[in-house]
């Protein structure tokens, strides 16, 4: 994927100079060194493979900006506009892009983004059996509890997500997941990433998600991602009342910052999620922190 | 022999005639397609956002061969990750003007490069553009094409009395 998408050169460089597959993100900002997110580390690109010293490094052009959007778009901008005004764009294989520009609006609404100037790379990897720590505390008898999977950007959430659904698939737990995939992200399109027993919807907000999934598709489990707004907040009260179990992930560092979100207060105060899988990049992506229940006491680590 | 030699030389000229016909003829159907291919590409963004190498790949047959590989020439582009480039697009065509070839090619170069309303505002523009190089060349097409076939005919026929 990441060939059809980043110049010749970038790609060739990328391949024989650097371990592809220790990449978790390029970003490529106008007129700026590219920068290697790998592992916990930030490093330069450079002719010969990664650099610390920007004098070596590759610096990009707007053009290369605007060339790497336009081919992650299939030559289509059109058809991913609904994306792109959200700032980001899914490709095939969950590789995401996140986008920076000018936001064009249009009676109040945003209409489109142009004038692209930096270009955030995330290449997903599956790590394997990476929720097996957690696996065991997030059910009980009768059967998944609602769990909240927190951790700071680039933290491990989504591959969280994904392992844990295949897990579920695995163990032959042969609950109906539904997979709300606002981002495309969650299922990467990898043999099997979500298990056997797994619907998903794509691209849609959580408020429709929710509602035409727990109509349509009767699901035992909602997963997804990224709870950021009201209407989310709204969207997990309304399947939980519906009985739908709800596996999803915030944005936050700590436990104490999570309580700060104003829009959280209705679901921790009503105890909605039973459990906080707390993640952070202290070993890489994805290292557990700790498990807490409603209460916020540890449960485990 | 000699009367051989001289139906020979009269199918040439009719030949030469039919061929020069020919040119006309392909600008005309060159041109309509053009249109055609507008108005495709404007209903199909505006209805399932498809994207372009899906509509290029999906056109009839007809039109695909109207429009001498142009479209297969774009898509060859989106492939191969290259510039697009005018000598690249226009491979093989060569009965175009290079004032028709910049239109065509600013169009081209225009696809997919922004949202749906714009791209469709856009796509509307270089239809009129095409409307009228599409007519003008139908005009030509009736008027110089059946006249060099014609030409032909007489030429031949012409160089059979002198001959004889």
């Amino acid at each position: 994927m990441l060939k059809k998408i980043l110049p010749n050169d970038i790609y060739n460089i990328l391949t024989t100079r650097v371990n592809i597959n220790s990449v978790n993100e390029i970003r490529i900002r106008a007129d700026k060194p590219i920068v290697l997110l790998i592992g916990i580390q930030r490093v330069f690109l450079g002719s010969s493979g990664i650099t610390a010293n920007i004098k070596e490094a590759i610096f990009a052009s707007k053009i290369m900006v605007e060339d790497v959007i336009f081919r992650a778009s299939e030559c289509s901008i059109y058809s991913v506009n609904e994306q792109i005004k959200r700032g980001f764009l899914v490709m095939k294989g969950g590789i995401r892009l996140g986008i920076g520009g000018d936001m064009i609006e249009d009676s109040g609404k945003i209409k489109t983004m142009t004038n692209f100037t930096s270009v955030n790379i995330r290449i997903p990897h599956e790590i394997k059996n990476c929720s097996l720590s957690a696996f065991n505390y997030l059910l009980n008898e009768k059967g998944v509890q609602n769990t909240l999977v927190i951790s700071p950007p680039g933290g491990g959430k989504t591959t969280f997500l994904r392992d844990f659904v295949k897990q579920l698939s695995l163990r032959n737990y042969a609950y109906n997941v539904l997979v709300l995939d606002e981002r495309g992200e969650l299922d990467i399109g990898v043999d099997g990433c979500i298990g056997n027993f797994a619907d998903k919807i794509c691209y849609s907000n959580k408020t429709v998600g929710f509602e035409n999934g727990i109509r349509a598709l009767s699901p035992n489990i909602i997963v997804t991602d990224e709870l950021g707004q009201n209407e989310d907040v709204d969207a997990i009260l309304y399947a939980v009342n519906c009985g739908v179990s709800i596996m999803a992930s915030v944005h936050s560092d700590t436990i104490e910052n999570l309580q700060q979100k104003p829009y959280f207060e209705k679901l921790l105060a009503g105890k909605v999620f039973k459990r906080f899988v707390l993640l952070s990049t202290r070993n890489g992506p994805g290292t557990l922190e700790g498990i807490y229940d409603e209460n916020f006491a540890r449960v485990k680590i | 022999m000699k009367f051989i030699i001289l139906i020979a030389i009269a199918v040439c000229c009719i030949y030469v005639g039919y061929a020069y016909s020919k040119k006309y003829r392909k600008r005309a159907n060159f041109f309509s397609a053009l249109v055609m291919l507008c108005q495709k590409f404007d209903v199909e963004i505006k209805f399932s956002r498809e994207r372009i190498k899906n509509i290029f790949e999906n056109i009839d047959q007809k039109h695909k061969q109207n429009l001498c590989g142009l479209t297969d020439n774009f898509i060859l582009f989106i492939d191969q990750q290259t510039s697009l480039e005018k000598e690249t697009l226009f491979k093989n065509i060569t009965f175009l003007k290079e004032e028709e070839k910049d239109v065509i090619f600013m169009f081209f170069k225009t696809l997919g490069r922004s949202d749906v309303d714009s791209q469709s505002q856009e796509t509307k523009n270089f239809q009129s553009r095409f409307e009228t190089l599409s007519s003008s060349a139908t005009n030509e097409n009736k008027k110089y094409g059946s006249l060099s076939v014609k030409l032909g005919v007489i030429v031949g026929l012409f160089l059979i009395v002198l001959f004889i």
